[in-house]
């Protein structure tokens, strides 16, 4: 029989255990603080008509939209974003669902890139959205949550930067853009950290802004929030001073969150407060979370019109940041202690302690030949298992037990009754 | 029972070795009060401080809920609850120390060697955060009180105490071979609270 090579497709990726065991703490710590702010979990289908998915993301999006015909000739495709499947959920469900509706989804999403690096055709997005409510209250808590996410997993040096597309809107009326050039203008303004003051000028001359100059002028941010806001007085700027005003009372200071005017995201969906988080520490990987207010993404799946904010966690830039700064290097997989066999008679006494130690929740395993104790070690130091159980005869006459710290090679010999106090009072420095 | 308005309440040891040193330093703040030692809450008789007689250990919590709005406690205890509660002063009595002991005949001598040993301590934070600092690794048994009989009952080979003259150590055939830290009477205050200590002054 031939042999199949075991590959995986070019773009995707797989994660062994050690890989899996870090990516498992930062979902848990990220799904924990979801949970604290009232954020429930949802989770929608990969396999869908196709039209739920296509025409939703511009002729670039459709193209790069997973979509075949299955057995049955039905024409079906998966997930792009997280977006539009949750709009189809919540427009299919809002009669039964509480208004306002806060949920969190992880899922993998698909897209038919030429993969390169950090491009991938399959990859995890983490969302959080809030529908169902036009109140700020709404912005400031996801600020709240996005701040206590990248506090919480040791992020120093994190800003969220925000602004107001109703704002840009405002003075981009004043410069002579109309509604209906708005969008192009607010593309090109994204573009200002990418190539730069002259070139973005440029194309704003293209697309006619005759004032071009003055305008990025009137959007550079000050030296503080309250000079910009000085500079902006003639604009309504009442929606970012409310805006502020909740976040400085839910603790996410002027330092966290940042004004900045020119901040224009590229997406054509968002009507109000847009958010784009950077690491300064990180500054090569671009935004760590990015979202904003909408005001009728459900409108192609249900006649109601609902008002809602969301972001998304960039979890694999995330991922990324932490792993090179090495929060992961002292993770072990899930043993933590390894009872050994003494010998083929003594297996039955080991089993009875491996059981002790599962019964008392203590992540343990047993090993499973009585082979030599310097060849069980060795896997034990293979697996990074901390601590080793031993009990030969001697020490089963005495109804004592012999614990092995790895890291040291030190052993200490205490009376059975005394091990799981002694393991789980056990402070590993 | 709620606070009087304007009272002014400090709280202190019931029992132990604080609270008769304690009491004559509010004596020598000017207060005169009743010490019949029934009475959880004490007023002055000649200012609108009122005492609060509390174990020990809630001390902090007392005045972390602003039910008290001072408190007389052990370093030691405040080190251990890790809060933030704020030191007005160190009061100059109940000075003692946190050691680390073994019994007398122990093969421990040095810090190092309690690595992969049992802890006996009601201050399992403290030693938990020194231990940490010094890379030394160890089982650290939370034991309530008389944590100086676990190393004759085989339940730890050292333990991790306070100790004032030695005494109860070497009668328990110990001997303190480190001290990690000092201690003594301070008085804390909520850091919301707007009082100054002169309130306590009569």
């Amino acid at each position: 029989m031939e042999i199949i090579q075991p590959k995986i497709l070019k773009g995707t990726r797989e994660f062994g255990p050690s890989e899996m065991s870090k990516r498992n703490v930062v979902m848990a710590k990220i799904k924990e603080i979801f949970a604290r702010y009232g954020y429930d979990p949802i989770e929608t289908p990969i396999l869908n008509p196709a039209e739920t998915i296509l025409g939703k993301y511009g002729e670039e999006g459709d193209r790069l939209t997973y979509n075949f015909e299955d057995n049955g000739k039905r024409r079906l495709a998966l997930p792009y974003d997280l977006t539009v499947p949750f709009a189809r959920y919540f427009a299919a469900n809002w009669k039964e669902l509480p208004l306002p509706f806060k949920r969190y989804q992880i899922q993998r999403v698909w897209r038919g890139e030429k993969p390169t690096k950090g491009r991938l055709r399959e990859f995890y997005q983490c969302d959080i959205d809030v529908i169902g409510t036009e109140s700020l209250i709404a912005e400031a808590e996801v600020a709240r949550v996005i701040a206590t996410v990248f506090e919480e997993l040791d992020f120093g040096n994190f800003q969220i930067k925000t602004n107001s597309r109703r704002l840009m809107n405002d003075i981009l009326r004043a410069f002579d853009a109309p509604k209906e050039k708005s969008m192009d203008v607010i593309r090109v303004i994204d573009k200002l950290a990418k190539i730069g003051e002259e070139a973005v000028i440029e194309e704003l001359e293209k697309l006619k802004i005759l004032n071009a100059k003055e305008l990025l002028k009137a959007i550079k941010p000050e030296a503080s929030t309250k000079e910009t806001l000085q500079k902006l007085k003639q604009y309504n700027t009442s929606e970012i001073e409310t805006l502020l005003d909740y976040c400085n009372a839910l603790g996410v200071s002027e330092e966290l969150i940042d004004f900045d005017p020119s901040l224009a995201r590229g997406l054509d969906y968002y009507t109000g407060i847009i958010y784009e988080v950077v690491s300064h520490d990180n500054l090569d990987l671009g935004s760590l979370c990015a979202g904003g207010r909408y005001d009728n993404l459900c409108g192609l799946f249900c006649k109601e019109s609902f008002s809602g904010m969301g972001v998304a966690f960039g979890f694999e830039r995330i991922m990324i940041a932490m792993e090179e700064r090495g929060d992961f290097d002292d993770l072990t997989l899930n043993s933590q202690i390894l009872v050994t066999l003494f010998d083929e008679d003594s297996i039955s006494d080991s089993l009875k302690l491996y059981r002790l130690l599962t019964d008392a929740s203590l992540k343990t395993e047993v090993y499973f030949e009585p082979e030599k104790l310097k060849k069980q070690f060795k896997y034990a130091d293979k697996k990074q298992i901390p601590f080793v159980v031993i009990q030969g005869p001697e020490e089963k006459q005495k109804n004592e037990v012999t614990v092995k710290s790895m890291q040291s090679g030190k052993q200490k010999t205490i009376p059975v009754s005394q091990l799981i106090t002694y393991l789980e009072s056990y402070e590993q420095s | 029972m709620n606070k009087a308005k304007n009272k002014i309440r400090i709280a202190v040891q019931n029992k132990g070795r604080l609270m008769e040193p304690s009491l004559t330093y509010l004596k020598k703040c000017g207060l005169k009060f009743a010490e019949n030692g029934r009475n959880l809450i004490v007023p002055c008789e000649n200012s609108d401080v009122e005492i609060l007689f509390v174990r020990n250990s809630d001390i902090p919590e007392y005045v972390r809920y602003s039910v008290a709005d001072f408190g007389i406690v052990g370093k030691n205890v405040l080190m251990e609850k890790e809060n933030n509660l704020k030191t007005v002063q160190e009061l100059d009595f109940g000075k003692c120390s946190l050691v680390i002991a073994v019994p007398n005949n122990s093969k421990i001598k040095k810090l190092t060697d309690l690595d992969h040993e049992r802890v006996a301590t009601s201050y399992p934070r403290i030693l938990k955060n020194f231990l940490k600092k010094q890379k030394v690794s160890a089982s650290i048994i939370e034991i309530r009180g008389s944590v100086e009989i676990c190393p004759s009952l085989g339940l730890a080979d050292a333990i991790f105490d306070i100790t004032q003259t030695g005494r109860t150590l070497s009668e328990n055939g110990l001997k303190a071979i480190l001290k990690v830290a000092d201690s003594q009477a301070v008085l804390i205050q909520n850091p919301n609270s707007n009082l100054n200590y002169e309130n306590l002054l009569v």
